[in-house]
Formats: C-alpha cells, sequence, structure tokens
C-alpha cells in the first residue's frame, strides 16, 4: 500500500488552481465570449449589438468567398503537412548519422523554428521576387515562369514552400529526439537477421518513432490552421484574387478590416475551431491504432 | 573567484541602462507627451521625423513621438483597438478610405473642436478640403494628399521610337503605345498599377461618374455601390485585354509596383503622386510624368480625387493634451514645413499659401515632375462624383475590389462577373454597417 503523495485533500486543487485560471480566462472565456458573439452583429467601437441569431452563420455556409477559402485551407493544411513531416523526417535521419561536425550542423537545420512566420514570408518573398528573385532567376533557367503575383497556382505553392521551410527545425528537432530513443540493440538484432537498411526504416524505426509524427501531425495541423497568418498578410494578402485567402485571413479581413464584422469573424473562429478538433480527435483515434508507446 | 569578478561589470552595464531609462522621465515631468502613429514608411517615414523633430526642438514643453504602426490599414485597425482597450495614440493617420469609419467611431475629437473653431478651412487648396469635409466642415487635419498619375519612362519611349514628350492620354493609345514597346523589345512589359482598386476609382471620379449612392455617400449613408455599371466594366474590360495580350504587369495592391518600374521592366506605372520623390531619386533613366489617361466614350469631366491621409485626433486627450495636438498641426500646417513635406514626398503642398510660395521660387520649373500632380487636379472640375466616395467600412470594401481586379487582370475571370460578385460583396458590408447605424 503505497502512502498518498498528498495527505492535505485541499493542496492538490490549490496546486492546480494557477493553471485553471490561466485556462479559464485566456481560453475558456474568449472561447464563450466568442460563442455569444457569434450571434450578434456588433460595431467594434461604438459596441452597438444587433441579435442575428445564426444568420453570420448561415451566411459563411452560403457565401462563396467562404467555400472558397475552406478549400484553399483545405488545400494548404495538406499540402504544409505532408511535406513538413516528409522533409523532416528525411532530414533528420541524415542528420542522426554520426558524421564529423554534426553538432553544427543540427544546429543550423533547427534555426528556421526561430524566425517568425512573417520573416519566413519576407525571406520567401525575396528569393522569389519576380523582378529580383534568386530563385526566380534560377527557375527561369529551366523554362519556369514562377510569379506568385501574377498566377494562383504559384501564389499557393509559394505560401506551402515558405511555410513548410518555417517548421521544418521544429520538426526536425522532435524526429532527432525520438530518433535518439530509439533503442540500438533492436535495430542491431535486426541488422544480424538481415534487415536491410530500407527494411529497418520501415519496420522498425518508423513505427517506433509513431508517437512523436502523431503529436506533429497534431501540432503541423494547428500550425498551418492559424499561425500562417504573418506569412500571408506580408506577402500575397489573400491574392491573387482569393486564391490564398485562407480561414484565418478571411477572419482577419472580416473581423479587423471591418468595424461591424467582429460578429462574422467570431463565427469564423467558431467554425475553425470545431474543424480543427475534430482533425485532431481524428488524427488522434486513427494514427494511436497504429502507434507503439513503449 | 573569475566568475565574480565578470559579473560586476555587467551589473554595472545593466544599472547604467536602468539609470538612462529613468533619467529622462524624471526630467521632463513638466513636459506633455503626444503619440503619433502614421503609416509612413521608407523615404516618407525620414521626413515625418524631421518635420516631428523640428517642433519638439522649437517647443520645449511638448515632446510628440512618431510612430510608424503599419501599412494604413494596419493602422487604422491598430488605432481603434489601442482606443477599445483605453489607451488610444492622440493621434492618427488615416487614409481617405478609413473616413467615414473615423467619422461613426464615436472615438474622435473634430478639429473643428481642437482648434477651438480657429482653423481656416479656406487655406488648403479645395480638392483637399472637399475631401474631409463632410456637410461643408473639416473633421480632420489634412496631412498628405496625392493623387494618381502615370510615372513613364523616356528612355523606353526612345528605344520603341515613340516620342518621349507625348506620353499616352486615352486608354486606347496606352494600348498602342503599349504593344509598341512590347512588340520592340524595348520593355518586357508596357504598363503596371499601383493601388489598382485607388485608380479604379479615380477613373470614375476623373470621368465624373459616381461610385456610389447618396452622392458617393456625401448625403447620406451609401447602401450601394456602382461598380459593376458599364463604365465599371468598361475600365476593367480594357485592363483585361492589357493583361491578355502581355502588356500589363500585375504589381500588388500598394507600392510593390515601384520596385520593377525603377528597374525597367515596363514603361508607365499609374501611381500615386507621393512616390514622386523616392522615384525621382532611385531611376537612372529620364522620368517622364503625366495625367491619369481617359477612357473613349465617357466623355464627362471630372477631376482627379484625393487619396493620402489626415490626422484625425482621438477622443481623450486633457486640456493640456489638446493645447500640444493644435500646436502641432499649425506646425505642421506652416508653409516651411509644408514645403519640406511636399518636396521630400511630393505629396501635395496642402495650403494654397505654401503653392504660391512654391510658384515664386520657381520650384515647379525646375521640378517639372512635381507640377504634374497639380495640373492634373486644376485641370479638372470639382464636381460631386469628384469629392471622393465615403463609404461605412470601405476598408473592407477595398479589399473586395483590389480582389475582383486580380481576379480580372491576373485569374482571367470575365470583368462583369468579377464586378458583379465584387458589388454584391461590396453591398452586403453596407447593409451591415447600415443596420447598426440606422437612421
Amino acid at each position: 500500500m503505497v502512502a498518498p503523495v498528498f495527505r492535505n485533500r485541499i493542496l492538490p486543487y490549490l496546486l492546480l488552481l494557477p493553471s485553471a485560471a490561466l485556462v479559464l480566462v485566456f481560453f475558456i472565456y474568449p472561447a464563450v465570449q466568442s460563442l455569444e458573439l457569434s450571434l450578434y452583429r456588433v460595431h467594434r467601437v461604438r459596441g452597438v449589438k444587433l441579435y442575428v441569431g445564426l444568420e453570420n452563420f448561415e451566411r459563411l455556409f452560403t457565401s462563396t468567398t467562404y467555400l472558397n477559402s475552406l478549400e484553399v485551407t483545405a488545400k494548404f493544411v495538406v499540402a504544409v503537412v505532408f511535406f513538413a513531416l516528409a522533409i523532416s523526417l528525411a532530414l533528420a535521419v541524415g542528420a542522426s548519422q554520426p558524421i564529423r561536425g554534426f553538432g553544427a550542423y543540427r544546429t543550423l537545420l533547427i534555426w528556421t523554428y526561430a524566425l517568425s512566420p512573417a520573416i519566413a514570408g519576407l525571406i520567401w518573398a525575396l528569393l522569389t521576387d519576380p523582378a529580383i528573385g534568386v530563385l526566380t532567376g534560377a527557375l527561369s533557367k529551366f523554362g519556369i515562369d514562377f510569379n506568385w503575383r501574377r498566377s494562383q497556382s504559384d501564389a499557393l505553392i509559394f505560401i506551402t514552400a515558405a511555410a513548410v521551410w518555417k517548421i521544418l527545425g521544429y520538426n526536425i528537432l522532435f524526429f532527432l529526439a525520438g530518433l535518439k530513443n530509439i533503442p540500438r540493440d533492436v535495430i542491431e538484432a535486426a541488422s544480424l537477421d538481415g534487415a536491410n537498411a530500407w527494411t529497418r526504416f520501415w519496420k522498425m524505426i518508423f513505427p517506433l518513432l509513431m508517437p512523436v509524427t502523431l503529436f506533429l501531425l497534431i501540432m503541423n495541423t494547428l500550425y498551418a490552421s492559424f499561425e500562417t497568418f504573418g506569412l500571408i498578410d506580408i506577402t500575397t494578402q489573400g491574392g491573387p484574387g482569393r486564391a490564398t485567402n485562407v480561414l484565418v485571413y478571411n477572419l482577419y479581413n472580416d473581423g479587423f478590416k471591418s468595424t461591424t464584422g467582429i460578429g462574422l469573424a467570431s463565427a469564423q473562429s467558431i467554425i475553425l475551431l470545431g474543424i480543427v478538433a475534430t482533425l485532431t480527435v481524428f488524427q488522434y483515434r486513427f494514427v494511436s491504432r497504429r502507434t507503439f508507446y513503449q | 573567484m573569475m566568475k565574480r569578478f565578470r559579473a560586476i561589470p555587467a551589473f554595472v552595464a545593466f544599472a547604467a541602462i536602468l539609470v538612462a531609462a529613468v533619467a529622462p522621465v524624471a526630467a521632463q515631468d513638466d513636459v506633455t507627451t503626444i503619440t503619433f502613429w502614421h503609416a509612413m514608411s521608407g523615404s516618407r517615414a525620414d521626413v515625418v521625423q524631421q518635420i516631428v523633430d523640428a517642433f519638439n526642438e522649437a517647443n520645449p514643453d511638448v515632446q510628440v513621438i512618431a510612430e510608424f504602426t503599419g501599412s494604413y490599414a494596419e493602422t487604422l485597425t491598430k488605432a481603434l483597438a489601442a482606443y477599445q482597450a483605453g489607451e488610444p495614440p492622440n493621434i492618427v493617420q488615416v487614409y481617405e478610405v478609413g473616413t467615414r469609419t473615423m467619422l461613426d467611431s464615436g472615438a474622435i475629437i473634430p478639429i473643428m473642436e481642437v482648434s477651438g473653431g480657429t482653423l481656416d478651412q479656406s487655406r488648403f487648396v479645395e480638392p483637399i478640403t472637399n475631401y474631409y469635409a463632410i456637410d461643408g466642415e473639416l473633421r480632420c487635419m489634412p496631412f498628405n494628399s496625392s493623387t494618381a498619375m502615370i510615372y513613364y519612362n523616356k528612355d523606353i519611349f526612345r528605344a520603341a521610337g515613340l516620342d518621349p514628350e507625348r506620353p499616352p492620354q486615352t486608354f486606347q493609345e496606352v494600348y498602342e503605345m503599349g504593344k509598341q514597346i512590347v512588340e520592340s523589345g524595348a520593355a518586357p512589359y508596357a504598363i503596371s498599377f499601383g493601388w489598382p482598386a485607388w485608380i479604379l476609382e479615380q477613373m470614375y471620379a476623373k470621368h465624373n461618374i459616381f461610385l456610389a449612392n447618396e452622392g458617393n455617400g456625401r448625403e447620406g449613408l451609401a447602401t450601394e455601390v456602382y461598380l459593376n455599371n458599364d463604365f465599371g466594366v468598361a475600365v476593367l474590360t480594357e485592363w483585361k485585354k492589357w493583361a491578355d495580350e502581355g502588356l500589363l504587369f500585375y504589381g500588388g495592391r500598394e507600392y510593390a509596383a515601384n520596385d520593377p518600374f525603377i528597374a525597367g521592366q515596363f514603361a508607365m506605372l499609374a501611381q500615386s503622386t507621393s512616390s514622386l520623390g523616392g522615384i525621382e531619386r532611385a531611376v537612372d533613366f529620364e522620368l517622364g510624368t503625366a495625367f491619369l489617361p481617359r477612357l473613349e466614350g465617357y466623355d464627362e469631366i471630372g477631376n482627379n480625387v484625393v487619396g493620402g491621409g489626415c490626422l484625425w485626433t482621438m477622443a481623450g486627450a486633457t486640456e493640456e493634451e489638446l493645447d500640444a495636438i493644435w500646436r502641432f498641426y499649425q506646425h505642421l500646417a506652416s508653409p516651411e514645413m509644408d514645403m519640406t513635406w511636399h518636396k521630400g514626398t511630393g505629396y501635395f503642398p496642402a495650403s494654397k499659401e505654401t503653392v504660391e510660395l512654391l510658384e515664386a521660387e520657381g520650384w515647379f520649373e525646375e521640378h517639372p515632375n512635381f507640377r504634374t500632380a497639380f495640373d492634373q487636379i486644376l485641370a479638372g472640375e470639382n464636381t460631386p462624383a469628384a469629392a471622393g466616395v465615403l463609404l461605412g467600412d470601405f476598408v473592407l470594401i477595398r479589399d473586395i475590389v483590389g480582389a475582383a481586379i486580380e481576379d480580372v487582370v491576373v485569374n482571367g475571370v470575365d470583368p462583369q462577373e468579377a464586378l458583379d460578385f465584387a458589388t454584391e460583396e461590396s453591398n452586403q458590408v453596407l447593409a451591415d454597417y447600415a443596420s447598426l447605424f440606422g437612421e
């Protein structure tokens, strides 16, 4: 019989209180407020309020712009998450090999994480500037005319590339840690049994990395859905046309560029919350079944 | 032991920083601090700072702190958010698009109140007063005013075999000359725009056509825009033709087209006159300027509409602060500062007195490009349709129009279809706005 760690019955609750208070004040309270606001039309500065019921939601689901934004976001998030995970896993596996000077090498791989999305956007905007961009110049040598201001698909490729590049460092960091935790003896035993590198990776390393991959899958989905606003605002501003008008950017336009759209924007944030929560639960359920926690 | 010694210089440095940070505050107890948020970046920001520095030097009891707070739309958004949070700036620079929003926000003090009724409206150049006066009275302090004009590269004109002293005057000429420029290989493209949605607004005003009901929103709250009328469609149809035939270089929604113009990527740029200072200093070719072209078949004469920014005084200022703000405004509007501003940027001199001084000094003869903007606005007629549009939440509508133009010139959408959609979306914004200000 193990003695309870806390003899005082109130102490555990007291210790929980600070974090519970933070969650209440900064997450639950605003979420409830959004829910309430989504039923109103409000003048942001004057505070004039008009009850509109579910009109904000109805309007969103019949709005061409919003439906298009959903589609753009779906494409963007899937592309970002896929490429960010695939590329960072490949790089992490490479960087985990015992090579000379790999400390410095690894640091360099991680540093993109320290940049803000807006800065990542600026760097990529410079690289791919139609007139002076280094990358545009290189691409044009292969006969590719890359211009994100004048092509919808180029614009989507452009923000995807910048968003992927920015999150790589974060993913590599976790994959490296995950790779380090894989017990060497298991891998060695497999080698002795004649498994080649390809088999070892897909049959052993990849499944053992699943907990990390699942975590990153969820974090990357959140990142692509919420944190790419700065990147888009500083470069394409949702254009050309509405080609890169992702949900968060649409929300910002409706909620902040107008003084009367905060209700409509709140409705959008509720929808966005619903989508991301559903996705997270789904990913968790689906991937958990194939995950081995050690 | 070593470690402890090393810590001492660090501690001293830290203490010094603390003292340095606290000292000026302690010494300036009786100084009124005025915060001034603006949206002027690049070479414009330097001139703003120069003007502010001159004021602070001459007024030791006031300290104006000018802060760049992002683009016009961002600055407006931030100022209103700061007002809600109870910490507004004293002065905020708002572009003409935000006029109705500021007016209805309840977050401002009209300029006449700030000046105690002493501001003489008639001192300003007429189109400027026309824009920012509602029911005949100015509501904010005119600061930076511009219109749009054509900048062109005379070297490219020559290389294409065109007369460099004869820029295009009509859409048809832009098209023909553009063809010649691109086909002769003088430049990869013929023309580009800055602020395309604003250029479209300019077109309406120049051809004396209303863009919104209620007299462009000046006789009452506008509830309908006329973006998809035959005129709007005709303008965008021309632009689409230029784009389809490889003449138009789409250069984004603000100033991004300036750099490729300076680099010689295209021959003509429709851009705000306020870019003149920056462009003139940067180009290594002979620069020409011209009036915006007219569209054939629409013969009514209106005028270019004024754009740029006006300074709004945010509510919540104390008597002392109001006095300091008014003194700062007077400093800005003094002929000396007005001239510094005009020469440094290309924005209009705001007052008639400054214009006379510049004429007397021979400034316009020496700098004919600075004259173009002025001649253009004096050549037109200040009709109601040219006084500028006032729309609720115009900031968002600008964005809707910006996206529609991109849909047409980049994505190849039919002009009528894109403008019908933009009209519908804009009218929804106006209806929402009106529902909260129901009359």
